[in-house]
């Protein structure tokens, strides 16, 4: 395993992730590039219409294309328990019956996959496989058809709406955002390889090695512990990899019928129509006040569009009854069934477009009100927790806004729209908030100390970049005391503890107690073996810390070498899991961010330039401070590509998407993106977690496209409700 | 593209599919076939062509046997063995699979393995000098310019690039200069601050 | 990726002559390769011409030739273009990534295929990839399409910035005929409309070669400007481009150039513009009027309508720029 670079032989390394050596050098293995003998490559077909049904495939032109081995299909696979017997599209977890249904839902719905002996074979084979249809007239528009669909109580309303009917001040407003694709650096991808006995081997990508196992192990009658999955690095995922897609499942129907080993790599445009995205979205704000700000109520409805496969709501309203203190509520959602691909959750999941609502929708009624939008957001900060009733456990979101309006020189600002310019441009500062509820999840964590004292500290979760593994051995050195570099990291392997997936922020919260609690173990089983004569449970945990030569006990000294020869030790081993408790009824946990953008806006071009991004966090204790600031810098230039440029076109006859590749879908490039300032409340939550750290994976993005749009109106008076904010837009508003 | 197999195959199997047959096929497809709108008169198959090649790559000689088809990526990636080059889009629209040819920055998902012989190639496993990083290497470390790790590798040559090329003068410069390497994370910050260090 | 044969001709006369009916040169590849991966190019055989076709960037009494195989990035920090062709510099600068335009030829930049989503998805219709298949984006999502000069059987637009500067600079371009014959064309008769038949990009002769463009000497070099206006701030295909050329006698304009990218199928010139600009004043009102009177000509899309007004504030604006943009 290379997660953790042996640094032996190396002058002074850097300081930095515990896995920067691995990525810097190219010697980080991703999915799929772990050498497997005799592996065949598949590459996945997709349907070339968006409704109906296959007639018939047509794989003979392609099964005659040079190293062929294989076509399947849903008229060539191999038993599948858990879809056998399914026909019509059954309301099953797993979503799409992959080659167990002849229906098509979507266009490039995967039909078929080709396994041939090379890449190239494979890609050129793929694209000989064509399937004769019977073809329906698909539903694609999801502006056309948003209206049509009723809206649902989410049956967590407050107050009434009769209370505020006559708040002198109110914003009524509709606001849509476009499909977006998560769209990380690494494309999917898996090789499985079956083993004798039904045992069975993936290296995949994904955000939770223990979920892929579970849904094989249903789909496939295969117990779980036969089914060992490694996903050590991960090439990014912002929620793609939360779900098991048609491609994995595939690959593991591919090696079972070939038996061979198979690889299969999305193409990039595949992984916009086969693994998940940000789903369209329509809202409408209804909001009322006082005359000094004071928030008297909301009614916030929202639309997503899901597949035909599927339903899925992305939770848009669920913000609202979270951030400010409404006492009157109403919140009504609904989901817009198209023949379009699977959505899925995506970076700050609901939160974030229903913050595009209600953080614009706030600041159109400032600009009525005229007050300034930070008083008037600090004026309505939810006292506790407004769904429970439960006081916060911390929440600085006031904070944030202080610190953030001096850090960007919010008195700079004019709040008269259009008013300040720099050469040609107009500029303008905006400002948008955001929260996530935080939490974390029964987690485990292993400790394996060798007879020279190096440690290596182990889980199932993954590390898609956010600094999991950095964060291991941040809180194992602190809490033993063993220095760094001896401190070892394994993880994205089900061979280790149990762990969530890694999303939902939750993944520092949760796996850092499980390391808190195993590194505690292992201090105590450590002085056990030190000193058998005392009773290791009654010692004061605090007493005893662990260096690089052996244990201390107050004044007393036991060299992990004695330790080991006078047990006849090879190694000691502690396994712990933690999780949630009794915290979850007393208060109410959350992560908030304040956004602070100045923006430059050239008229006559439409050109808009993020030109400064202050973004300040309270996420409790931060345990790895760069790569904290990383996340949300990342989440900023995320942020960037929702406000300005990022979205997803569909040709509505066919439903095919256009230009679903990295050069017709736009994200940030490098020159998009300002030098974001970072900076943390930094105040550890006493009660979540031991180590104090709420999570800030989606907290970063959830705020900073209407901080933007905000902005954009400050700068010329012109309040785009759509975004992206493009250039036509952008002239239309 | 393992020896073992296509070699095999590319001898035993040969196919000519007249474009007549193909022509006459299509009649008898019914209207709701959505056929590829193709020539399907040129769908004839040429055998595929394995072509013996000489590389240079990271001062190491390689001789081996590719398909025509073969792009420098695939070789590095799935015959060498050298997977620090990433594949991204595979269309010369990410930047991720960035290395040197010649000195200069390429992509080599759109360079065919057959037209990079008699250059010198270097690829992010080549950078280093054994187990001394090269300072942007270093630098990436310090300034934790990436996260996921997976356009690392090509944001890396092409950062060195950037600063042979002399295009440093500025945060500005260093950004345009580096907008064809995307990285989805936007470890943005971190990767600038990296290249005003090695600049230096 | 169909099969292929590739070879290596050592020179130009053997490249000519290895030519069939399928078969395609290639040289720098970033776009064929592209293309080939598609499968929207099928060669069966490849001619790898980068051995044969001339890489110097000559400096002549009346202009500049620039060998075919010539670097874009070697073109764009070549000194004497720097000096007195800018434009074409900072054009250039404006594309692809700096990776791409290591790898890009000058001759293969000129045949660039569109970008037009409809063109790159094979199930779609697209009369530029099968002549008689329709074209998906005239009624579909044709918000990158043109804005003049197009047909109904083809909306597509020309991707290239270099070609804008080539084209507001009266370039020429030198080509060998499969015949050995050579030729020198008009850099605007170069690329065509696409009336019926948007499956030609250009009128370059079938299996002819470019060997060298010819850029003739200007007095644009002082005041100048390349405009690119797209979703984000680099490494995409412009929504709309500007190349603005003036050559200034104090405030008044005695020859304007102006040419977009992004709005046609070919690289476009706005000759009604430029000449309402000569011999007027350097003015706000004057540009305005420049930008007015281009975009008059144009008929948008049922989906890219915002092109206009950004063509004229891409115009206005570039000429503003042009006469603080000194060299």
């Amino acid at each position: 395993m290379s997660y953790f670079f042996d640094s032996k032989n190396t002058k002074q390394m850097p300081k930095g992730r515990v896995e920067g050596i691995a990525k810097v050098t190219g010697k980080a293995k991703y999915s799929a590039e772990y050498d497997i003998p005799d592996v065949a490559y598949g590459v996945m077909v997709g349907s070339t219409i968006a409704s109906g049904r296959i007639l018939k495939m047509q794989v003979e032109e392609a099964m005659k294309a040079p190293g062929v081995i294989d076509i399947l299909s849903h008229e060539n696979k191999p038993y599948v328990s858990g879809f056998s017997g399914m026909k019509e599209m059954p309301d099953n977890r797993f979503g799409l019956p992959v080659f167990y249904t002849d229906k098509v839902y979507y266009n490039d719905q995967p039909i078929a996959m080709v396994v041939a002996e090379t890449i190239e074979d494979a890609m050129f084979a793929a694209s000989l496989v064509k399937a004769e249809y019977e073809e329906a007239i698909p539903e694609t528009d999801f502006a056309k058809k948003v209206k049509e669909v009723s809206l649902k109580e989410t049956e967590n309303d407050r107050g009434s709406v009769g209370a505020w009917e006559n708040a002198p001040y109110k914003v009524d407003q509709e606001y849509t955002i476009a499909k977006e694709i998560h769209n990380p650096m690494e494309m999917h991808a898996t090789i499985v390889q079956w083993k004798p006995n039904d045992k069975l081997v993936l290296y995949d990508k994904n955000q939770g090695v223990n979920r892929v196992q579970s849904v094989i192990s249903s789909l496939f009658d295969i117990p779980t512990d036969n089914i060992h999955v490694i996903s050590e690095f991960v090439g990014g995922g912002f929620g793609s990899g939360l779900r098991v897609w048609p491609h994995t499942i595939a690959a593991v129907m591919a090696s079972q019928q070939v038996k061979r080993p198979v690889k299969v790599m999305l193409t990039r445009p595949q992984m916009f129509t086969m693994v998940g995205y940000r789903p369209e979205s329509w809202q409408r704000v209804k909001l009322g006040a006082d005359k000094d700000g004071q928030f008297m109520g909301i009614i916030h409805q929202a639309r997503n569009n899901s597949s035909k496969i599927q339903g899925f709501s992305d939770g848009i309203t669920r913000v609202t009854r979270k951030i400010y203190g409404f006492k009157n509520v109403k919140t009504e959602e609904a989901i817009v069934e198209l023949n379009l691909p699977m959505p899925t959750w995506n970076r700050g999941p609901g939160d974030t477009t229903g913050c595009f609502g209600v953080e614009s929708a706030i600041d159109e009624l400032c600009h009525e009100l005229k007050l300034d939008p930070v008083e008037v957001r600090l004026k309505n900060i939810a006292p506790y927790e407004m769904e429970t009733g439960l006081p916060w456990s911390t929440n600085y979101l006031n904070e944030c806004l202080e610190k953030g309006a001096e850090l960007i020189g919010w008195k700079n600002r004019n709040p008269v729209p259009g008013s300040l310019k720099e050469g040609d441009y107009k500029v303008g500062y905006g400002v948008a908030v955001g929260m996530w509820g935080s939490g974390r999840s029964y987690t485990g964590a292993s400790i394996d100390m060798q007879k020279d004292g190096v440690i290596t500290v182990r889980t199932a979760m993954t590390d898609i970049g956010t600094g999991t593994g950095t964060g291991m051995q941040n809180v194992a050195h602190t809490v033993t005391g063993i220095p760094k570099s001896m401190i070892k990291i394994e993880l994205g392997n089900s061979d280790f503890p149990k762990a969530p997936s890694q999303g939902g922020s939750r993944g520092m919260a949760s796996v850092s107690s499980a390391v808190y609690a195993a590194s505690l173990a292992l201090k105590r089983k450590v002085a056990g073996y030190a000193w058998p004569d005392k009773d290791a449970n009654s010692l004061n945990i605090d007493d005893i810390s662990l260096s690089d030569k052996g244990v201390t006990y107050k004044d007393n000294f036991v060299p992990y070498a004695d330790i080991f020869s006078k047990n006849n030790l090879n190694d000691i081993k502690v396994e712990e899991f933690a999780g949630p408790g009794e915290e979850r009824k007393k208060y109410g946990f959350c992560s908030s961010a304040a956004h602070f953008y100045k923006v430059k806006v050239h008229e006559k071009t439409g050109k808009i330039k993020v030109d400064r991004m202050v973004i300040v966090v309270d996420a409790g204790r931060i345990i790895n401070p760069k790569a904290a600031a990383n996340q949300v810098i990342g989440a900023g230039a995320g942020g960037i590509g929702m406000g300005l440029m990022e979205e997803q076109l569909v040709d509505f006859k066919t439903g095919r998407l256009i230009g679903n590749d990295l050069a017709g879908y736009h994200f940030a490039v490098n020159a998009d993106v300002p030098l974001i300032e970072v900076s943390f409340i930094g105040k550890p939550d006493p009660n979540i977690n031991p180590s104090g750290a709420k999570g800030l994976g989606e907290v970063g993005i959830i705020g900073a496209a209407p901080a933007i749009a905000n902005a954009v109106f400050n700068a010329t008076g012109k309040r785009v409700r759509d975004l992206p904010i493009t250039v036509e837009r952008f002239f239309n508003a | 593209m393992k020896h073992s197999h296509s070699n095999a195959m590319s001898m035993s199997r040969r196919f000519f599919l007249r474009s007549s047959s193909a022509l006459a096929a299509l009649s008898f497809i019914p209207n709701s076939v959505k056929a590829f709108y193709q020539d399907v008169k040129e769908k004839f198959f040429v055998k595929k062509q394995m072509i013996p090649i000489q590389l240079e790559i990271n001062k190491k000689q390689y001789s081996l046997t590719v398909d025509s088809r073969a792009t420098l990526l695939d070789v590095l990636r799935e015959e060498l063995n050298l997977t620090g080059s990433k594949k991204g889009c595979d269309h010369g629209q990410c930047g991720a699979c960035t290395v040197h040819i010649n000195g200069e920055r390429a992509l080599s998902c759109l360079t065919l393995a057959a037209m990079a012989q008699g250059k010198a190639i270097t690829t992010i496993e080549g950078l280093a000098d054994g187990d001394n990083l090269h300072p942007m290497q270093e630098a990436f470390i310090e300034h934790d310019g990436f996260q996921c790790g997976y356009c690392t590798s090509g944001q890396i040559m092409s950062a060195v690039a950037c600063v042979d090329e002399g295009h440093t003068g500025s945060v500005e410069e260093i950004k345009e200069y580096m907008s064809g390497n995307l990285c989805r994370c936007g470890a943005y910050n971190g990767i600038t601050e990296a290249i005003q260090q090695v600049a230096k | 990726m169909k099969p292929f044969e590739y070879t290596k001709p050592k020179t130009v006369r053997e490249a000519l002559s290895s030519v069939t009916k399928h078969s395609h040169y290639i040289a720098g590849g970033t776009n064929l390769v592209d293309l080939m991966k598609k499968q929207i190019d099928e060669p069966d055989k490849l001619l790898d011409i980068t051995n044969t076709l001339p890489d110097q960037i000559e400096v002549k009494d009346n202009g500049v030739v620039i060998g075919a195989m010539v670097r874009n990035t070697a073109i764009a920090v070549n000194k004497a273009i720097l000096e007195s062709w800018p434009l074409l510099s900072k054009a250039i600068l404006k594309g692809a990534s700096p990776q791409i335009r290591n790898m890009a030829s000058a001759g293969g930049n000129l045949l660039q295929r569109t970008r037009c989503p409809y063109f790159y998805d094979l199930t779609l219709p697209c009369n530029k990839r099968k002549n008689g298949s329709g074209c998906g984006a005239l009624k579909g999502n044709n918000r990158m399409g043109a804005i003049i000069g197009y047909s109904d059987a083809c909306v597509a637009v020309h991707p290239s910035d270099m070609c804008v500067a080539l084209a507001a600079l009266d370039a020429k371009v030198n080509i060998r005929k499969a015949d050995g014959s050579e030729e020198t064309m008009n850099f605007l008769d170069f690329h065509r409309l696409p009336g019926n038949n948007p499956e030609k990009d250009n009128n370059l002769p079938e299996n002819a070669l470019i060997t060298s463009i010819f850029v003739p000497k200007n007095n644009f070099s002082k005041h100048f400007e390349y405009l690119k206006l797209r979703d984000r701030e680099s490494y995409a295909f412009a929504l709309v481009s500007v190349a603005a050329a003036l050559d200034m006698d104090g405030n008044q304009i005695s020859e304007a150039r102006l040419a977009s990218g992004g709005v046609a199928h070919k690289p476009w010139r706005w000759t009604k513009a430029e000449a309402f600009l000569k011999g007027k004043q350097a003015t706000a009102e004057n540009f305005a009027e420049a930008a007015r009177i281009a975009a008059e000509d144009t008929a948008p899309l049922s989906t890219n309508a915002f092109k206009v007004p950004l063509l004229k504030g891409a115009i206005e604006t570039a000429l503003h720029t042009c006469l603080t943009n000194k060299a």
